[in-house]
């Protein structure tokens, strides 16, 4: 099959911030965060669109693009290579009259109108690489095809007290979306925007020719395109998580623990890219040596378990050393938890080093929040950013950050107090 | 500049072992699963990419699909490229005579154009059922120092057991790196020296290209431990042994296969497999698509080596996991090889047992006897099968591959048994 009018085009959004989950996106964008062990955020949206059949994806990026053009590479973990498919970055330019960093979601797609152009489709679907979900696309686009709607747009039902968060839609009773509020403070409704579209592209093309100025989809176009055009919500009922604070990052990871667990990335077909990982074959079996305790965990290849991993999700490459516990714990690729040494609710980035007989997340003070980021953490978690060391004997208390590559030295003393950062 | 390699290697993974029985009934020796997550032939492969060999064929003609599929393209083991590349070279029909590989010499012989084409300095053969680690730079940089026509590599064992091998006697040229082979028998039936050829060959490409017609023209047999290798000693060619200290595992039948398998673990393994840097080829199977191991509130694992994809609610001791093996709350298994996607039930219980892909085991089944592993024989599974709920199978039991139902209606089948 050759590329043909019929075909339909997929924009993903990967340029977000980000900025609360905090040290996990101090190196990477918020899609690149990796999550359930194996995977990255982008995973979940880059394998809907290949399990719902689409194969012309354009990446948008911005904010320190690198691990993630390193994760999606050349797109064939996602069958994304070959003559009618392909997947392609599309970060900020300078050179034409308009072209700048993205100031919004319209803006950056308007930015790629040439790419758009390129592949001349008859519908354009434009996600979020931000979310953990399994959705079938092709059934959306079915849906926006039998409604025969300008525009539809993905929409769940969240808690009232929830929807202040999204855009949020009142329809009638064919499912047209009749009013639209982006983030209102009293609720009206309890359907709220996903943040996934289908346009038919030349009806974007209008759109983003006419209202020239508009630079977000939620705040601007939507509202217009309500006013006078077919704007249909089509409706989502499964799992669905925006893990963009360290709170939700945390419970979704959680999620994957229960026995009757809502996320299954392999039976969702998720497809991580371990190539991109750098030795991705290198990562032998878990071994799990006499003596060790594990329960309730997502254990990766490569790890190495001597001691006690109770509730938690471990990357590949982690190392718990003999009489060491590690519990209700997410810990990221290659971490070693040295020898008798506690990790209790806390978020491990790659690479830290927890030293021996360090305790990481220390205390029963777990409702006394983080100094400087109380919004952040206010629950007990405690995180550490990438690559950063715990000295031996070293206590951390509850809801501390220690930053990126923090070494001994860098300490005040052998004891951080609960709420405090390094 | 990177020159055109000097290096032909060609694995010999063509073979069939009777002794493997069930594990090798659809598939060659080569391509048997082992580790938890790689294959047999994954040990050469790997040591030949650390080792910077790059240019590959591989000689293979017993049901070849598992290794084609296994293989791929040699991406995995980065042997893609302008002049790296992994060719599998199957038996084929000519303008001369046609035949199946005779024997391993055989199948060298019927590829010498392909050999030929390459023009190599040095041709490394190599077997394709070893599990090692071995840098053959090291072989390589003797052979050459040696201005030898052939250099073996061998390691040496117990005299009671060479019968077992080819065998050599190397004299004390240089030591403990090695020295002339002297003498070689082809499992002796009284060995005279216990220096065991590993199946690890460096030829000077004339010489084995000499060899190799004279062997076609005038003998009945075709392998290189048999033919060539006497050859080369009855004829006046300069012929070393190197000397190979470290670990080399092999897995003729089934309880070598186990016993193999066994020295991954413990607190010092022999077969330090986080070391070697083994690679296997994740595509295949889809075994990269897997979600890490999940473990469930009631699991207990213990000296154990368990990949992606599996699901653990029970017990697992002293075993070896593939993807996809679901082990089922109350299910005990004990000092066993699960091939992939195998299911154990509730309430199971495996003891010593190696099972092929796509098995389930039902609830309450019993295989094997519990105990000290080391005094009974392995029970081994074939692919496709279905065990019943409740059955109770003893030790050193072979089920063949696909049995239908009423091939394993009893309640209880007796040690030793073979089911067909």
């Amino acid at each position: 099959m050759s590329w043909g009018d019929d075909k339909t085009l997929v924009l993903l959004l990967a340029g977000g911030v980000g900025s609360r989950l905090n040290v996990l996106v101090q190196t990477r964008a918020k899609p690149a965060v990796p999550f359930a062990g194996i995977y990255r955020i982008i995973d979940f949206s880059l394998s809907n669109i290949m399990n719902s059949g689409f194969s012309q994806v354009g990446v948008l990026t911005q904010y320190k693009p690198l691990s993630l053009m390193q994760h999606i590479g050349t797109g064939e973990a996602w069958d994304f290579t070959g003559r009618t498919r392909g997947v392609k970055i599309l970060p900020p330019r300078t050179g034409s009259s308009d072209s700048d960093w993205y100031k919004g979601t319209a803006d950056a797609v308007r930015q790629n109108i040439d790419f758009i152009k390129a592949y001349p489709s008859k519908e354009l679907i434009i996600l979020s690489g931000d979310h953990i979900y399994r959705m079938e696309l092709d059934e959306m686009l079915h849906f926006h095809r039998r409604k025969r709607a300008d525009m539809t747009i993905g929409m769940m039902v969240v808690p009232r007290e929830q929807i202040h968060q999204f855009g949020a839609g009142i329809i009638n009773s064919e499912g047209r979306i009749v009013e639209w509020e982006e983030k209102p403070k009293v609720p009206r409704t309890d359907l709220a925007s996903m943040g996934i579209y289908v346009f038919d592209t030349a009806y974007l093309l209008r759109m983003l020719e006419t209202f020239r100025d508009d630079l977000d989809f939620g705040m601007d176009i939507i509202p217009k395109a309500i006013a006078s055009d077919q704007v249909f919500a089509y409706p989502f009922r499964g799992y669905w998580r925006d893990v963009g604070t360290i709170q939700a990052y945390w419970e979704a990871n959680m999620d994957l623990l229960r026995a009757d667990a809502p996320i299954t990335p392999a039976a969702w077909g998720i497809r991580p890219n371990p190539a991109a990982e750098g030795r991705p074959a290198d990562r032998t079996p878990a071994r799990f040596t006499g003596g060790c305790t594990v329960q309730n965990s997502l254990i990766a290849a490569g790890c190495i378990i001597e001691g006690t991993v109770v509730n938690s999700v471990l990357s590949p490459g982690v190392k718990v050393g003999k009489g060491a516990t590690v519990r209700d714990s997410i810990l990221l690729h290659d971490c070693v938890v040295e020898e008798g040494a506690t990790v209790d609710l806390a978020i491990l980035d790659k690479r830290v080093q927890v030293g021996q007989g360090a305790v990481v997340g220390s205390g029963s003070e777990k409702e006394v929040a983080n100094r400087k980021q109380p919004k952040h953490l206010y629950t007990g978690i405690t995180l550490i950013g990438k690559e950063a060391e715990v000295p031996a004997n070293t206590t951390i208390g509850r809801n501390c950050v220690i930053a990126p590559y923090r070494k001994g030295g860098d300490y005040p003393g052998s004891n951080i107090a609960t709420g405090e950062s390094v | 500049m990177k020159q055109k390699p000097k290096v032909l290697s060609i694995i010999l993974a063509g073979g069939r072992v009777d002794e493997l029985n069930v594990l090798t009934a659809h598939r060659p020796k080569s391509a048997v699963p082992f580790g938890g997550f790689a294959r047999v032939i994954d040990f050469p492969l790997s040591n030949l990419m650390q080792s910077g060999l790059e240019l590959v064929a591989i000689l293979s003609q017993y049901r070849s699909f598992s290794l084609i599929s296994h293989i791929g393209i040699g991406g995995a083991w980065d042997m893609l490229g302008r002049y790296r590349g992994v060719s599998i070279l199957p038996p084929s029909q000519g303008f001369g005579q046609s035949s199946w590989y005779r024997g391993s010499a055989d199948a060298v012989f019927q590829n010498l154009d392909f050999i030929q084409f390459h023009n190599p300095e040095t041709i490394l053969i190599l077997s394709g059922d070893h599990v090692y680690h071995m840098d053959y730079r090291e072989i390589l940089a003797y052979h050459r120092e040696k201005e030898a026509d052939c250099t073996i590599a061998c390691l040496e064992v117990p005299l009671d057991k060479a019968h077992r091998f080819g065998v050599a006697e190397i004299d004390d040229e240089d030591g403990e790196l090695g020295g002339r082979v002297v003498q070689y028998q082809e499992k002796p039936v009284e060995a005279r020296c216990n220096w065991a050829s590993m199946t690890v060959y460096c030829f000077r490409p004339e010489v084995l290209y000499d060899l190799l017609a004279v062997n076609a023209r005038e003998d009945d047999s075709f392998e290189f431990g048999r033919n060539i290798i006497p050859r080369l000693l009855a004829g006046s060619y300069r012929v070393y042994g190197y000397k190979f200290y470290g670990y080399w595992g092999y897995t003729r039948t089934i309880d070598e296969y186990w016993q193999t398998s066994m020295d991954m673990l413990g607190p010092a393994p022999k077969i330090r497999i986080e070391e070697w840097g083994l690679r296997t080829n994740l595509d295949h199977r889809r075994t990269c698509d897997c979600q890490p191991l999940k473990v469930g509130p009631d699991a207990a694992i213990h000296n154990s080596l368990i990949y992606n994809g599996c699901l653990i609610e029970g017990t697992v001791e002293n075993s070896i996991l593939f993807p996809g093996v679901h082990v089922k709350p109350g299910a005990m298994v004990r000092d066993s090889v699960l091939f992939f996607n195998n299911v154990v039930g509730r309430d199971s219980r495996l003891d010593k047992v190696v099972s092929d892909v796509n098995v389930s085991f039902g609830h309450g089944a019993h295989l094997g006897e519990p105990g000290d592993p080391l005094a009974k024989r392995a029970t081994v599974v074939g692919w496709n099968n279905q065990i019943p709920d409740g059955i109770v199978i003893g030790a050193g039991c072979t089920l063949y591959p696909g049995l239908a139902p009423d091939q394993l209606s009893r309640s209880v089948i007796p040690a030793g048994e073979v089911v067909r």
